[in-house]
């Protein structure tokens, strides 16, 4: 190995250790995205706080819980509102191919702030009151979301092929948009099933 | 029917009548004095929130700040439902505790986005000062051992002694 050699060979290490030794200021300068997926959670858990346990078979005057939460990976912290909606079989959910949003009423809301990398929970208790069978249709005319009563007047016929009158409450997440400084539809949305059940009398022989 | 009847008539029908305009008129004003509250709030709460994404950028830690959001929102979902359920009192209500949570936010994020600013400028400065420091010292230490390393090398090339290869040329 020659000088010239040696000249490389230290030109070449101390330029690595200035660029070590640059490499805060460089930091501030030159901006590093942070990369990755930015996306949001979405989701509802049973009474036990688990993915089990859903309420399904629901009676009139029955009070049930689930929790809906949200997760948070969209890079900076959100501003999200959760719909709470109820529909029969027949009705509309919302459309993820077209981010369509249900176009049934919210019952209820939630409105979050969630840091990223942070979550966001809530107990969700409903009863259904006010229920009325007649033959092979039945309907839910009043649902009680966390202690607030709403009108629904939610019709449902018997369904034959699964043996039960089937109705779903479900949630809709929409986010925050600064630009457009309004919400959009966050194209994700969660539910749970719920057949009406009659009460049931047992009479002592 | 006489004249003085028909006049009580008319003049009972007129204050009954009075009581439903009265009461229409105030659940009409109840109504819009909600609107304007909730309108108020949403505005007053997204102000709040864009404030904090502000005091965030500029590296603040609004943990806390996000706190107080989630109670104003809270506040102002429940008033939403209130109005809805046609309780413009109650949404009213629930509408200015929002908004005033919300204010509060927004002054306390603009305080933390500038003391998060200097405290940024002074980490920046002292980064500066640090990396410019640092690469002098890297040259000047660099170029020291350098010349160390050549008269070195030289005095080792020159110490050298000729060799006489086995051939004999």
């Amino acid at each position: 190995m020659d000088l010239e050699d040696y000249r490389t060979v230290f030109a070449a290490g101390s330029l690595v250790l200035v660029l070590i030794a640059a490499a805060p200021t460089l930091g501030l300068i030159v901006p590093f995205s942070s990369g990755g997926e930015r996306f949001s959670e979405f989701w509802v858990l049973g009474s036990n706080h688990m993915a089990e346990d859903y309420p399904f078979n629901v009676r009139v005057d029955e009070s049930y819980n689930v929790f809906v939460g949200v997760g948070n990976h969209m890079g900076v912290s959100s501003y999200y509102l959760v719909y709470v909606k109820f529909r029969n079989q027949t009705q509309t959910l919302p459309n993820a191919t077209i981010s369509e949003p249900s176009p049934l009423a919210p019952l209820y809301e939630f409105r979050a702030f969630v840091k990223d990398g942070g979550t966001w929970e809530a107990r969700v208790t409903f009863i259904f009151s006010d229920v009325s069978f007649n033959g092979d249709s039945v309907s839910v005319n009043r649902v009680i979301i966390n202690d607030e009563a709403f009108a629904v007047g939610a019709f449902s016929r018997w369904d034959s092929e699964h043996n039960g009158f089937y109705y779903q409450l479900f949630f809709e997440l929409w986010l925050y948009n600064v630009a457009s400084q309004s919400f959009r539809f966050h194209n994700r949305f969660v539910g749970i099933w719920l057949n009406m059940t009659r009460q049931l009398l047992y009479v002592e022989a | 029917v006489s004249g003085p009847k028909f006049s009580l008539v008319l003049l009972m029908s007129l204050v009954l009548a009075s009581q439903f305009f009265i009461f229409e008129t105030f659940a009409e004003a109840s109504k819009d004095v909600a609107v304007l509250a909730l309108t108020g709030a949403e505005g007053v709460v997204v102000s709040a929130y864009q404030a904090v994404l502000r005091a965030e950028e500029a590296g603040a830690n609004v943990s806390g700040l996000l706190v107080r959001l989630n109670e104003a929102g809270g506040f102002l979902a429940r008033s939403r439902i209130a109005y809805d359920l046609g309780d413009f009192e109650e949404a009213a209500g629930l509408a200015n505790s929002s908004r005033n949570i919300g204010v509060e936010a927004e002054n306390a994020a603009v305080e933390l986005k500038d003391s998060a600013f200097f405290e940024r400028m002074q980490r920046m400065w002292f980064m500066m000062i640090g990396s410019i420091f640092g690469v002098v010292l890297v040259s000047l230490g660099s170029f020291w051992v350098w010349r160390v390393f050549k008269r070195r090398y030289y005095r080792r090339v020159l110490g050298m002694k000729p060799e006489v290869s086995s051939d004999g040329s």
